[in-house]
């Protein structure tokens, strides 16, 4: 059975700094994901210039099947060397994963990387290699559905270090920390948005060191299909939803024309929550057979600010979605359970629409917006126009 | 009983869908008519180039703003009580 890679981190900027030290990369090549995590000597412009050269090296090289040693050596011979300390330096964790959860984990003077499974935090078997005379340590990978893996920049060990703990954060006491706050439903960027944001709270708000947190979490593939919009050929109406609906593990339909047209379909009467749960997104519809049911492009909207939210980088707010209007249960929908996107748009006009801030265009614009956030949240997405 | 469907679709919610519900909530309980007033909600009635936001008693169509639900209520919806 195919499973799914799903992957999330979170920064945080050594206080009064306006650029990470630390930075996190991504690739995805045929079946293989690659995730590298690198942490630069120093902090600001510097630090960020060498991470990002690792990062981005590391990345693309591990992702296009170069081996270990021949990456190292062209990383070692492109960092620039720092004038004031003589050295060209950078930590970095690499992960390198198939669908399978089969692949393996190279780290270099990170902290040595958790591995969550069955909600117990265990350490990964490690064997040391010399590679480019660095250290380098190499873990084999077999992951099993619902399985994590944490890596962390120093910064994360070293939280609260001389201020609320006499010697920061121990990687012993993170590990407590993430059992206790497991839930196998919490994606990989919640798990590394509230790691990192308690060692925002260890700093005091005031981050001693730049900080990054990415995970990355093993689990079953969930096919989301969600129709927005009715499509412009009227007759072939029944064609249309009966694709949309066809191969689906769960399916959303959004707008009120569309609602109706599934439900004739379905012949299923569409129930209307007249509870206004949040001020700007309409209520929730009910057809029995669609797992959701909202209105269109003003829920869309508040839908993509979220989608926003939920990749920034620097935002510790909790990527949970617990509220249940229709724009967070979308939410939760596709950014935490999906794995698979399949748009249905239908571009047929509501003449009453034009004009409005909820025409053709500006659904046209939101969806797009929304698929390119998914993608970038590592979802497999793919949008029909009908 | 009056069956009342609000219209909650896009184009009816920018024109106050909202309003119109919550003050139509309001009424009922004000005149205590609860039980004779069966309030629901629908996804586009098919009607948005209208006005107002479209509502529906016993399957009449009307088109009212959020200012005109008080005496909408009283004539239309009240009216028809017993």
């Amino acid at each position: 059975m195919s499973l799914f890679v799903d992957f999330g981190y979170t920064s945080l900027n050594h206080f009064g700094e306006e650029l990470c030290g630390d930075k996190v990369e991504y690739a995805k090549n045929g079946d293989y994901v690659t995730l590298v995590l690198a942490d630069g000597l120093g902090s600001g412009v510097k630090a960020n210039i060498l991470s990002t050269l690792t990062s981005k090296i590391l990345c693309t090289m591990v992702s296009n099947n170069v081996s270990i040693n021949e990456c190292l050596e062209t990383m070692v011979a492109s960092l620039p060397v720092c004038k004031e300390r003589g050295l060209a330096y950078s930590t970095f964790t690499v992960i390198h994963l198939n669908h399978s959860g089969d692949g393996f984990l190279f780290e270099f003077d990170n902290p040595q990387a958790i591995y969550i499974h069955d909600g117990k935090c265990l350490d990964l078997n490690r064997k040391k290699l010399l590679i480019s005379g660095k250290e380098v340590y190499q873990s084999e990978l077999k992951l099993k559905d619902n399985d994590y893996i944490v890596t962390m920049s120093d910064g994360a060990i070293h939280a609260g270090i001389g201020a609320t703990l006499n010697f920061g954060w121990e990687r012993e006491d993170i590990k407590k920390y993430l059992e206790s706050i497991y839930d196998s439903k919490l994606s990989a960027k919640a798990m590394a948005t509230q790691l990192a944001k308690s060692c925002n709270d260890l700093y005091l708000d005031k981050p001693g060191d730049d900080t990054t947190i990415a995970a990355i979490k093993i689990r079953k593939s969930l096919n989301v299909h969600i129709m927005v919009g009715p499509p412009v050929e009227k007759e072939k109406d029944d064609y249309y939803v009966a694709r949309f609906l066809d191969g689906a593990d769960k399916t959303i339909v959004c707008g009120g024309t569309s609602s109706t047209i599934v439900a004739r379909y379905l012949k299923k009467p569409i129930e209307v929550d007249l509870n206004y749960l949040e001020a700007d997104v309409p209520p929730t519809g009910k057809i029995e057979g669609i797992d959701l049911v909202t209105e269109g492009v003003l829920t869309l909207r508040r839908l993509l600010e979220l989608s926003e939210q939920y990749l920034s980088i620097v935002d510790l707010s909790p990527k949970i979605f617990v509220r249940q209007d229709g724009a967070t249960r979308l939410a939760d929908l596709l950014f935490v359970q999906a794995s698979d996107v399949v748009f249905f748009v239908g571009q047929s006009i509501n003449a009453a629409h034009q004009g409005l801030p909820i025409d053709i265009t500006m659904k046209l614009k939101l969806v797009e917006s929304l698929a390119n956030n998914l993608k970038k949240m590592g979802k497999n997405v793919i949008v029909n126009y009908d | 009983m009056v069956k009342v469907t609000v219209c909650i679709g896009s184009s009816c919610h920018l024109k106050g869908s909202r309003q119109v519900v919550e003050e139509l909530q309001y009424l009922i309980k004000e005149n205590n008519v609860g039980d004779d007033v069966n309030l629901s909600g629908a996804f586009c009635m098919g009607r948005c180039q209208e006005n107002g936001v479209n509502v529906t008693v016993d399957g009449q169509h009307f088109s009212i703003t959020p200012d005109e639900v008080k005496d909408f209520f009283k004539k239309e919806v009240l009216s028809k009580i017993k």
